[in-house]
């Protein structure tokens, strides 16, 4: 199979986040419309219902280095959240605490990232963990 | 993972007879993967730049059209703001029998004919059609400062 280099992967996944994705509980979009090399991106989770998270909109940043996809994006909270991958200081996603971080593939995008953390509030072990008061940011 | 045949034809003579102006070379890591340069053409507010572009051939290519962006930054009605072209041959007027070769002409034939009535950067294609001396008073300023060799 042909191999798509960074760049065209990335307009891919810029085309398909501005269509919009799912039933709309993940987005993002380039953080700046100038960004000629499509690092920087915002995506926003909607937390699962039935669960802590229900009703809470969730922000990150999610950046694309020079390796996309052939290495996986670096993920941060803005939006405080109590998760045992997320770092309580910075808001930093622990690519070793999250699967789809730790076993990486390439067919894998930001879409599939922002799913995974999503299932993951909906966890057995996660979807009851006392969390910060709605709306509060790490900074 | 093989090279289908017509590709590597059209590399080696892109390689060995490349198109005034244009240069066009494969990734040694991916040979689908080009770095692309064109020389603005004289006679447009682009003339005296050399633009960089990067140019993919998609699994279905020829069937499908390569992808092709601009990596410099370019004041020009059909090319947005992340390099994209609007350009007919790239999307629905593709043909099989169009080459990696006639897209690049054609990508710099638009450079010399900027149409606004179908564009891709609204706010350029508006500048162009209002008051068309001023923008491309700006192409030349930015094909200076983005674009000089």
């Amino acid at each position: 199979m042909a191999k798509v280099p960074r760049n065209f992967r990335l307009l891919e996944e810029l085309e398909k986040g501005e269509k919009g994705i799912g039933d709309g509980s993940c987005s993002y979009g380039l953080e700046d419309g100038d960004d000629i090399m499509m690092s920087h991106w915002n995506g926003t989770i909607i937390g699962p219902g039935h669960t802590v998270h229900e009703n809470r909109i969730y922000s990150l940043k999610i950046t694309c280095g020079e390796n996309y996809p052939d290495a996986p994006p670096t993920i941060q909270f803005i939006s405080r959240v109590n998760l045992p991958f997320v770092s309580q200081v910075d808001g930093k996603v622990d690519p070793s605490k999250l699967p789809v971080l730790a076993h990486w593939n390439r067919n894998h995008s930001i879409e599939t990232v922002l799913v995974e953390i999503r299932r993951e509030m909906a966890s057995f072990n996660n979807r009851k963990l006392p969390q910060p008061p709605e709306g509060s940011t790490f900074s | 993972m093989s090279l289908p045949k017509r590709i590597i034809k059209e590399t080696e003579r892109l390689v060995a007879d490349p198109a005034p102006g244009i240069t066009a070379t494969p990734h040694d890591d991916n040979l689908r993967y080009f770095d692309v340069t064109i020389q603005g053409p004289d006679g447009s507010p682009f003339q005296n730049g050399v633009f960089r572009l990067e140019l993919f051939l998609p699994e279905e290519y020829p069937m499908a059209p390569p992808k092709v962006r601009f990596l410099t930054k370019i004041y020009h009605p059909n090319i947005d703001k992340l390099g994209r072209i609007c350009l007919d041959i790239l999307k629905d007027k593709w043909s099989p029998a169009l080459q990696i070769r006639t897209v690049l002409l054609s990508i710099q034939a638009l450079l010399s004919a900027p149409n606004p009535d179908d564009p891709l950067a609204t706010d350029v294609a508006k500048h162009y059609k209002e008051n068309e001396k001023d923008a491309q008073r700006v192409s030349r300023e930015w094909t200076e400062k983005y674009a000089s060799a």
